[in-house]
């Protein structure tokens, strides 16, 4: 009787409660894989009944920002315009065939960013089913923002370039010198491994070399904004993200690289 | 079961559409708190209500955080202990102030674990959290109303 009277108490089932809740944390923590499995399973479910709160959050956003935005895309259309054009004049002047290029991106929108993986990895609503594959280029502004890590049929996983563990060949557009991209989980951007001989300026740009078929060359990343450290003959560049990375809410992924549909 | 339903749903929809912005109240907390120290709620139902508060803020830490099992912990381990004071407390004791200073409690209690354990600490985050707690200020003021209009009349 003194247990079922126990059991009845509600401070009984709280604690409980807590150390389950506790345990879950612990196991999650442990097994990476199962949270993830989680996550998916309940952003799939919560997918459609969110659906109309996401579409009215993105009209509310695109209709305030179109104006602003305008003026700036309308600006750099013109300029990839002029440099297209300049390139095909280049090519055709040197007998080079020009080719129609089968590739193009996707669109998404970014549906969750932990905080405490700010500078880590994001979460966007468009999966394989849409044509997007592991590995993939994820830009922004049309500056290489990320790498497809994970993708599910709905759903994908970008890791950030800001990321500890991504590492990216790209090279100084100015120079033609390689190195690697690397991140540091705080928003900073380091191109390793650069000779000390070499004299970067501030302000070069730095785009992707060719790393895979999922990310293709000539994507700009960033600016050089100042030499980090040298150390066994080689020096850490300090680079500016292009795109803006603290106001990721939609993102293009490149989905060329094979036969899409 | 539809009430809570309704408000965790409404909760998510709400911090879907202010994503970026700022972190919406624990709407679903208060409104848990409030039925669960309601005059004439059973154990059985309290029982009921600590659960549902862990399962709610479990699937918000599938949905929104990156610590699942933390809402879930400390949703059920507020309702509870709420409930356990109130017990404690004489019955003269159990005025809609209090029940208001119960929800303040949690709520700051709520909001302050996740931010020194969710978030990284920075301007945004803290301003982030205040905005929470302010726009946590009038919800707190319509649940003690409530409180206030249905304790009325159960005496």
């Amino acid at each position: 009787m003194n247990i079922l009277d126990r059991e009845l108490k509600p401070w009984l089932h709280g604690v409980v409660s807590v150390l389950l809740g506790f345990c879950v944390l612990w196991s999650m923590i442990t097994f990476p894989e199962l949270h993830f499995t989680f996550v998916d399973g309940v952003n799939s479910i919560l997918y459609y009944p969110e659906k109309p709160a996401i579409e009215l959050r993105n009209i509310l956003k695109y209709s305030s920002n179109w104006v602003l935005e305008r003026a700036s895309l309308q600006e750099r259309v013109t300029e990839l315009e002029h440099t297209n054009r300049a390139l095909s004049e280049e090519m055709q002047r040197s007998g080079i065939k020009i080719f129609v290029p089968k590739e193009g991106n996707v669109a998404a929108k970014v549906m969750l960013r932990y905080p405490d993986d700010w500078w880590h990895e994001f979460r966007i609503d468009k999966g394989r089913k849409d044509g997007i594959k592991e590995g993939a280029a994820v830009t922004s502004e049309g500056f290489l923002i990320g790498r497809v890590v994970r993708a599910g049929q709905n759903y994908a996983w970008v890791q950030m370039i800001t990321s500890s563990s991504f590492l990216i060949a790209a090279a100084v557009d100015e120079t033609r010198d390689l190195g690697v991209i690397n991140g540091d989980d705080k928003g900073n951007l380091t191109l390793l491994y650069i000779p000390e001989e070499r004299r970067l300026k501030n302000g070069m740009g730095i785009s992707t070399s060719l790393m895979g078929k999922h990310v293709p060359p000539g994507i700009p990343i960033g600016r050089i904004i100042g030499v980090k450290e040298s150390k066994d003959g080689f020096q850490s560049i300090r680079i500016q993200a292009g795109a803006h990375l603290t106001q990721l809410y939609s993102v293009e992924v490149y989905s060329g690289g094979d036969n899409i549909k | 079961m539809i009430y809570l339903a309704s408000v965790w749903l409404l909760q998510d929809f709400v911090q879907v559409f202010l994503m970026g912005f700022f972190i919406v109240p624990n709407v679903f907390l208060m409104l848990l708190l409030l039925m669960s120290l309601l005059p004439g709620t059973k154990r059985e139902k309290q029982i009921f209500l600590i659960w549902a508060a862990f399962a709610g803020g479990l699937i918000w830490d599938f949905r929104w955080t990156n610590l699942p099992g933390m809402t879930a912990a400390l949703d059920a381990g507020s309702v509870a202990a709420a409930c356990f004071i109130w017990h404690k407390i004489p019955a003269q004791g159990r005025s809609v102030t209090f029940f208001a200073f119960i929800l303040i409690a949690s709520v700051v209690f709520s909001g302050v674990a996740h931010f020194t354990l969710w978030t990284v600490s920075s301007q945004v985050a803290l301003r982030q959290f205040f905005v929470q707690q302010l726009l946590g200020v009038p919800l707190v003021i319509i649940f003690s109303l409530i409180y206030w209009k249905v304790s009325d009349r159960n005496v």
